[in-house]
C-alpha cells in the first residue's frame, strides 16, 4: 500500500466559527444535490405555459393579451418557486440524516448553524436560479408578443394616433415594476423555504413537513382577515365567542402575512409600484425569514442524531 | 432551555413585534390604493370551492383569466347573461386590473347594446331601444366602478369618454371624462382635443369651449388637426366673431 | 503536564427520552474510559449495548445527560475538538451524485482545505485506499467495500490525529475487510489514534492494543488485549515433523512434571486464510485496481 504523508504542519488550519467557505462548500453542494435531481424540467412546463397563454388569447386586444401572459407567466413563477422551495427544502435534512451525510459532515469542524445556513443557501440559490431562467424566458416571450402587436400596430393605425398607439403598447409590456414583483415572489419563497426548514428541523417525516407548510402558507393568505378582525372589530365589542378570539388571535400571532408579498397583481395590471414600499416589503420579508431560520437552528442545535 | 419551550415563545414575541409593521404596511398599500381588497364574501358564491380557495391562496388572478376566457366564450354565445355574471366575477377577483373593467364595459356598451337593438325576438322597436339603453347603462356601470378601483388610471376615464360621446350622445359628461383622461398621467395627447371637441357641442358653453380650442391652435402645430379647425369655425360663426378676430387658419386646412 | 488522552470519556451517561411514554431509555450507564494516543482501542459489545451512542457523544452528535468527553483535551461540546478526529459512519452512504475525488474535495472544504493543497491530498487519499481508477466514478455505482474506502479516505482528509469507526469492515468481503485491517496497522505505525467499534471479534482481536467491552451501557471489561484473552495456567507450544514417538514421551515427560497434557492436534488455519488463498487474494471490488503487494500481505 502507498503510504501517506501528513499534511504540511507549517501550513496550520486553524478553525474558524465561521466560514464563509464552508458555507459555500455546502450550499453549492445542496444546489448540486437539487440540480441532479432534474428539478428544470419544471421550465419546460412554465415556457409551455407562457407561450401557450400568449397564443390561446390572441382574438383579444392587445392589452388584455398582455394582462393574461403576465398573469399567467408570473403565477406560474410563484407557484413553481413556491413549490420548490416547500419541496426541495423539505427532504433536505432527512435525506441527509438517512443516508449519514449529516454525521459525516458534523463530525468535521462545522457548526451546526453553518450546516442549516449553508442548506438554506443551496435551496435560495436553487430559487434565484430558477426565478432567473423563468425570468429570462418570460421576458422572451413578452418582446417577442410585443414585437409582433407593434407589426400589427404600424400597419393597421392612422399615423396621427400611431404615437398613442404605440405608446399604449409600451405601457402594457415591460414596466420597472414587473422587476421588482419577481423580486417580492423571490421574497415569498425564502420565507416559505425557511419555514419549511424551521418545521423540517423538528418535524419526524418530510410528508408532515410538507402538509404543515402548505397549510402554513393558505392560513398566511387569510391572516390580514383574521389580524384586521382580531385588532379592530374586536375591541368595538362584537359578540364573538372566546374560542373564536383565541383562534383568531393564533392566526395573527403566529402566521406571516403573505397577502403583503402579492406585488404580483399590481404590476401584471400596470401599476407602478412604490419603491420605499417594495423595501419596507423586504425588510420585513427579511424579518420573517432570519426567525425562521434562527428558530430552525435552535431545534436543530438541540437535535440528537 | 429546551427548545420545544422556547420557540414557541420567540415566535410569539415575534408575533407581537410584527403586528405593527403589517397593519402599517397594509395601511400604506391600501392608501396607495395598491391593496387588493380581501375576496368578498359574496364573490364566494361565484366560485367553485377549489376556485375560492386558489383566490385566496395567491392566485386569483389567473383564475380571473381563466373566468375571462369563459366569458369570451360566452360572448361568441350571444349568451349575456352568464357574460355579465362571468365579467363580475373577474372584475371583483381583479379589481385592480384596468383592462378587464374596459372590456367588461366595452362588451356591455358595445356589443350586447348593439345585440339587443337587433334582437328578432323582439317586435316592438321602443322595446329594443329600451333594452340596448340598459345594456349602456351596464357599461357605465363598469367603467364607474373601475374608476373607483383605479382613479389613477386614464384608459378608464378615456372610454368613459367614448362612451357617453358615441352612446348615450352625452357631450358634457364626454368632455368632462376626456377632461378627466387628460389630466392623469400618461395621457394620450389626443385626450384634451376630444374633451374641447365635445365641449363644443354643448348648448351655452360655446365660449368656454372656443377659448379652450383657440388655446389649443395657439400651442402649435401639433394640435393643427382637420377636426380642430372646423369645430372652430362652427363655433366662431355661431359666436359671431369678428371677422378680423377669428383665428388665421392655414390654407387649404 | 502530561499530552492528554486521545479520548477521554468520564462518567457518560446517557439516557434518550422515549416520545409519548413515561419510561426512559438508558443508552449509556457511568462509563469512564480513556484512550491513549498511538492505540487502535476496541469497543466491543453486542448490538444495542451503548457503542454507538457512546461514539455519537464523543463526536458532539449526540449531547450527554450527564459525564463529559474529550478528544484530545477539548470537549466535545465544542466544535474545534473535531479539528481532529475523523469518522466513518456504519454503512455510510455519500452523496450519490458526486464523484470519489468531488466528495472528498466537498469533505476538505468543510475543514478549511482549498487549492492545489486540497487536490494534493485527495490524490494521495484516494492512491492510499485504492479508488485511484474510480476517482471520477459516481459514488452512486460503488459497491459496498469501495464506499468504505471512499468514507476512510474522507475521514483522514484533513490528517487527523484520531479515526472513529463504526463497523469499518461491516457488509464487506473477506479481502477488502483484510485490505482495511492492513490500512488500520498503517495508521497505528503513523502514529493516529483509532477507535474501532465492531463486533466481528476476530478482527478485532487482530488489530487492537487494548480492549473495553459494553454490555448494557455499561463497560464490563476493560484492558490491554492480552491480558484479556491469554490463558495464563496454559502453554503452547507448535511442533513441525513430530513422530509419534516424540508425543508420546512428551507427553510421559508432562505427566512425570506434574503437567496435564489437554489437548494434542493439528492446527488449523483461519477459514479467512483459507478463502483468501483459493480466491488468490482479490476481491472483485480491488480488481479495479491490482495491488501487488497483495501477494506479500495476504500470505499466511
Amino acid at each position: 500500500m502507498p503510504t501517506s504523508t501528513p499534511l504540511d504542519p507549517s501550513v496550520p488550519v486553524r478553525h474558524r466559527w465561521f466560514s464563509p467557505a464552508r458555507l459555500l462548500a455546502i450550499a453549492s453542494n445542496t444546489l448540486l444535490e437539487l440540480v441532479r435531481q432534474k428539478v428544470f424540467y419544471f421550465l419546460l412546463l412554465f415556457a409551455l405555459l407562457s407561450i401557450g397563454s400568449s397564443l390561446l388569447v390572441v382574438q383579444f386586444t392587445f392589452q388584455q393579451q398582455f394582462q393574461v401572459l403576465k398573469d399567467v407567466s408570473l403565477g406560474a413563477m410563484s407557484i413553481f418557486s413556491w413549490l420548490l422551495a416547500v419541496l426541495a427544502t423539505a427532504q433536505l435534512l432527512p435525506r441527509d440524516l438517512e443516508d449519514r451525510t449529516l454525521y459525516t459532515i458534523l463530525a468535521k469542524p462545522v457548526p451546526r448553524f453553518e450546516y442549516l445556513l449553508g442548506k438554506l443557501g443551496g435551496v435560495l440559490l436553487l430559487l434565484a436560479l430558477s426565478l432567473a431562467l423563468m425570468s429570462a424566458l418570460f421576458a422572451g416571450v413578452l418582446a417577442w408578443r410585443e414585437q409582433t402587436q407593434l407589426a400589427l400596430i404600424q400597419a393597421a393605425t392612422p399615423p396621427e394616433d400611431l404615437e398613442a398607439a404605440v405608446q399604449a403598447l409600451r405601457a402594457s409590456t415591460f414596466t420597472p415594476s414587473l422587476g421588482l414583483a419577481i423580486l417580492t415572489i423571490f421574497l415569498r419563497a425564502a420565507i416559505c423555504a425557511s419555514l419549511t426548514l424551521l418545521i423540517s428541523s423538528f418535524a419526524t417525516s418530510s410528508i408532515f413537513t410538507v402538509i404543515v407548510s402548505v397549510i402554513a402558507y393558505i392560513i398566511g393568505h387569510i391572516q390580514p382577515v383574521a389580524r384586521d378582525y382580531w385588532l379592530h372589530s374586536l375591541p368595538a365589542g362584537q359578540g364573538v365567542s372566546p374560542l373564536v378570539q383565541v383562534f383568531l388571535g393564533f392566526v395573527a400571532l403566529f402566521f406571516p402575512d403573505f397577502q403583503l408579498f402579492n406585488l404580483v397583481d399590481e404590476a401584471a395590471a400596470g401599476n407602478t409600484i412604490p419603491f420605499p414600499l417594495f423595501a419596507q416589503t423586504s425588510a420585513l420579508g427579511l424579518g420573517y425569514a432570519m426567525v425562521y431560520t434562527f428558530l430552525a437552528y435552535l431545534f436543530f442545535s438541540q437535535k440528537e442524531l | 432551555m429546551r427548545a420545544r419551550l422556547l420557540a414557541p415563545v420567540l415566535l410569539l414575541g415575534f408575533g407581537f413585534a410584527k403586528l405593527a409593521p403589517e397593519s402599517l404596511l397594509t395601511r400604506v398599500r391600501q392608501s396607495a390604493n395598491l391593496h387588493t381588497a380581501p375576496v368578498q364574501i359574496s364573490l364566494r358564491q361565484n366560485l367553485s370551492q377549489m376556485g375560492f380557495l386558489a383566490a385566496l391562496s395567491g392566485f386569483r388572478a389567473v383564475v380571473a383569466d381563466l373566468l375571462w376566457i369563459q366569458a369570451h366564450t360566452a360572448w361568441e354565445n350571444t349568451d349575456w347573461g352568464r357574460m355579465k355574471l362571468l365579467l363580475d366575477t373577474v372584475t371583483a377577483l381583479q379589481p385592480r386590473a384596468v383592462v378587464f373593467w374596459d372590456g367588461a364595459a366595452w362588451h356591455m356598451a358595445w356589443n350586447a347594446s348593439v345585440s339587443a337593438l337587433e334582437n328578432p325576438a323582439q317586435p316592438r322597436l321602443a322595446l329594443r331601444v329600451k333594452a340596448q339603453r340598459e345594456f349602456f347603462r351596464l357599461g357605465e356601470d363598469f367603467l364607474l366602478r373601475g374608476i373607483q378601483n383605479n382613479p389613477g388610471r386614464q384608459e378608464l376615464y378615456n372610454r368613459l369618454g367614448m362612451l357617453y360621446r358615441d352612446k348615450f350622445e352625452d357631450h358634457a359628461r364626454a368632455s368632462d371624462a376626456f377632461a378627466a383622461c387628460a389630466a392623469l398621467p400618461n395621457a394620450p395627447s389626443y385626450a384634451r382635443r376630444f374633451a374641447a371637441y365635445e365641449l363644443s357641442r354643448v348648448p351655452g358653453r360655446e365660449a368656454e369651449a372656443y377659448q379652450t380650442l383657440k388655446k389649443l391652435f395657439l400651442e402649435g402645430e401639433k394640435n393643427w388637426l382637420p377636426t380642430l379647425f372646423n369645430r372652430i369655425r362652427f363655433l366662431e360663426e355661431k359666436l359671431n366673431v369678428r371677422p378680423d378676430e377669428r383665428l388665421r387658419i392655414p390654407e387649404g386646412r | 503536564m502530561a499530552d492528554p488522552a486521545a479520548i477521554a470519556i468520564r462518567n457518560l451517561t446517557k439516557i434518550f427520552p422515549v416520545p409519548f411514554r413515561k419510561e426512559k431509555v438508558t443508552a449509556v450507564e457511568d462509563l469512564s474510559l480513556e484512550v491513549q494516543p498511538g492505540q487502535i482501542y476496541g469497543l466491543l459489545g453486542p448490538n444495542g449495548s451503548g457503542k454507538s451512542t457512546t461514539m455519537k457523544v464523543v463526536l458532539g452528535l449526540v449531547s450527554p445527560t450527564s459525564g463529559s468527553t474529550e478528544i484530545f483535551g477539548r470537549s466535545s461540546l465544542h466544535v474545534e475538538s473535531r479539528e481532529a478526529v475523523g469518522f466513518l459512519p456504519e454503512n455510510p452512504y455519500f452523496y450519490k451524485f458526486l464523484t470519489g475525488s468531488e466528495t472528498l474535495h466537498f469533505f476538505g472544504r468543510l475543514c478549511g482545505l482549498s487549492g492545489p493543497r486540497l487536490a494534493a491530498r485527495s490524490r494521495e487519499l484516494l492512491a492510499l485506499v485504492g479508488l485511484e481508477t474510480a476517482a471520477n466514478r459516481r459514488v452512486g455505482s460503488y459497491s459496498k467495500g469501495m464506499l468504505q474506502r471512499i468514507g476512510l479516505a474522507q475521514a483522514l482528509i484533513q490528517d487527523p490525529r484520531l479515526l472513529v469507526l463504526d463497523e469499518p469492515t461491516a457488509g464487506v468481503d473477506p479481502a477488502g475487510s483484510r485490505e482495511i485491517r492492513d490500512l488500520l496497522l498503517q495508521f497505528k505505525q503513523r502514529g493516529i489514534t483509532v477507535l474501532l467499534c465492531s463486533h466481528l471479534l476476530g478482527q478485532v482481536q487482530e488489530v487492537c492494543d487494548r480492549i473495553g467491552i459494553l454490555h448494557q451501557g455499561r463497560l464490563v471489561s476493560e484492558g490491554p488485549l492480552e491480558s484479556l484473552v491469554s490463558v495464563e495456567d496454559q502453554t503452547e507450544c507448535l511442533l513441525r515433523n513430530a513422530s509419534p514417538e516424540l508425543l508420546r514421551s512428551i507427553q510421559a515427560q508432562a505427566a512425570a512434571a506434574g503437567a496435564e497434557v489437554i489437548q494434542i492436534r493439528k492446527p488449523q488455519t483461519t477459514l479467512e486464510r483459507h478463502f483468501l488463498k483459493v480466491t488468490h487474494g482479490v476481491s472483485r471490488d480491488a480488481s479495479t485496481q491490482p495491488s501487488p503487494q497483495h501477494a506479500d500481505v495476504h500470505a499466511p
